[in-house]
């Protein structure tokens, strides 16, 4: 399980950074983006569709990641809002 | 019966918590086990001995091995631990057996990303990390007269800065659009990018790593700009926690990589603790775990595991990463997450942007400050932030990081007092007006 978990969390970073470099490369320095091989299913399906979640959504599927995390917190909402 | 403490490692986190444990219980009877010569040094400064900022490697350590005798820590170099057995709790030490253990601490560090490349296994890859291989390596560069570092991490950064220093022809290849890129903004690497090309280092940035070419040892490096000839070639990828021994003994290990571990760095398993590079910890601005943070964490962490494995009561908390360094001609730091990092996660954020000045603006040797503060938009609390700058970045960085857990808001930031003073403050402190650039931004 931990496995699938390392395997989601090392490609959803990836091409979530990928994709937001792209975005600032772009808006600072009229560069392309990294030239990195990217799969598809991560930049066609996977970063649209996590743009599309609202963040209080995104925060609990993260949440939700086993990990150190959890040890410290239990059940919370997104972070910092009062 | 006194508390037998074993302690694999000894780095930052292993000898942070040998000495840790032994304070919280000085009948305890510790024992660190280490791969390497030394322990107790600063592998955070052999950048800047190859880079001659400081005149040798011996100033790098931080204590002598009878000091640690002398303080009652059982130290055994060169040693390695192939096995840990929760069962019987025993470690297995190469060439000694098992050795039995009441409590155990983890600080087994990190390894280097590997290079999934044609070549990787030649001579003449430098990976930084051991102080006796720096010691030869520097000798080697003093040599060399072509050099290639392979990523624009923080370490290639202060490796790059270091062997321009040197006087190398140095090229930097990365696949990303800007230096830095998976931790700062483009904004701020701008003044070091080109402070980099000023100092002579051909950036070669958008370039993918395809062979380190030679017969035994490197002689070029082929990308998709082209060959590259070099004498030596610095792998400088990311940091990935080493967590063998961990998973193979059963702990859980994290979506990152990283032991799992809780505020007293205690594992999934009783009596076991880590610390350092090898475990996860939860950032508290996003509240996900991340790994790899600087020699000061692993140090603080291998503290409290230490505490903790000697039966003391102490906390680590949740990190906010404030972090700085020194980059081509510039400083850049920051705290928590900037632009790019919060683009990524999809986090709200506000923004706010200023340069302002670090003395007085007739004062001799005024440098530039140009401060970049995240906010959320909701609570208006300061979430992140990034820097640079010719002076006065690690202050404020690591003033920001404590603004951040302080859940200072930009309202507290825009009307902030500051020291002024010509030779070290300006009349306006850059940060207070990056705060009401946000303000502004907001009114439209």
């Amino acid at each position: 399980m931990n496995r699938f978990f390392g395997w989601l969390r090392g490609n959803a970073e990836r091409h979530l950074l990928i994709a937001a470099q792209k975005d600032m490369a772009s808006r600072y320095l009229q560069r392309e983006g990294p030239v990195i091989r990217q799969r598809f299913f991560w930049r066609r399906v996977f970063v649209p569709l996590y743009r599309l979640l609202p963040w209080r959504l995104r925060h609990r599927i993260m949440s939700a990641m086993p990990g150190s995390h959890r040890q410290w917190y239990r059940g919370s909402g997104p972070p910092r809002r009062s | 019966m006194a508390t037998r403490i074993v302690v694999i490692g000894g780095g930052a986190a292993g000898i942070g918590a040998a000495g840790a444990a032994r304070a919280t219980d000085p009948d305890a009877e510790v024992r660190v086990f280490t791969e390497f010569e030394d322990v107790g040094y600063s592998p955070c400064g052999i950048p800047y001995v190859h880079g001659r900022e400081i005149d040798s490697f011996e100033r790098l350590f931080l204590a002598d091995k009878e000091t640690y005798e002398q303080a009652g820590i059982d130290i055994a170099y060169e040693t390695r631990v192939s096995d840990i057995d929760l069962g019987s709790r025993t470690v297995t030490v190469e060439g000694t057996g098992p050795v039995p253990f009441d409590r155990l601490v983890i600080a087994t560090g990190f390894n280097y990303e590997p290079l999934d490349v044609p070549g990787s296994e030649l001579g003449g890859l430098y990976h930084v990390k051991n102080i006796r291989q720096a010691m030869e390596w520097d000798r080697i560069i003093e040599e060399a007269r072509s050099a290639v570092v392979v990523e624009a991490t923080p370490l290639g950064m202060e490796m790059v800065t270091a062997l321009a220093h040197r006087g190398l022809e140095v090229h930097l290849v990365d696949p990303n659009p800007w230096l830095l890129a998976d931790a700062a903004d483009p904004d701020i690497m701008q003044p070091v990018e080109e402070s980099l090309i000023e100092m002579g280092v051909k950036l070669h940035l958008r370039t993918k790593l395809q062979e380190f070419v030679g017969d035994r040892t490197v002689q070029a490096v082929r990308t998709s700009d082209g060959e590259i000839p070099a004498d030596i070639a610095v792998v400088c990828t990311h940091k990935r926690p080493s967590n063998k021994l961990a998973a193979d003994a059963g702990l859980k290990i994290g979506s990152t990589g990283g032991v799992i571990v809780n505020a007293h760095m205690a594992t999934s398993v009783e009596g076991v603790f880590a610390a350092g590079d090898c475990v996860e910890l939860p950032h508290e601005v996003t509240q996900v775990p991340v790994v790899s943070l600087t020699g000061s964490h692993a140090y603080a962490q291998g503290k409290v595991a230490g505490t903790s494995a000697a039966g003391g009561d102490r906390r680590y908390n949740p990190v906010y990463v404030p972090w700085g360094m020194v980059a081509g001609k510039w400083m850049i730091g920051g705290a928590s997450t900037g632009e790019t990092l919060a683009t990524a996660l999809g986090m709200p954020f506000m923004m706010g942007v200023a340069e302002g000045i670090s003395r007085a603006r007739y004062y001799p040797g005024v440098m530039k400050v140009k401060v970049k503060l995240l906010f959320d938009p909701a609570s208006r609390h300061l979430i992140g932030a990034q820097m640079v700058g010719g002076e006065g970045i690690k202050e404020r960085a690591d003033f920001l990081g404590m603004a951040i857990k302080k859940r200072v808001t930009v309202d507290d930031l825009a009307s902030m007092e500051n020291v002024y003073s010509p030779p070290i403050g300006a009349l306006n402190e850059p940060i207070a007006l990056a705060a009401q650039n946000c303000l502004a931004r907001l009114e439209g």
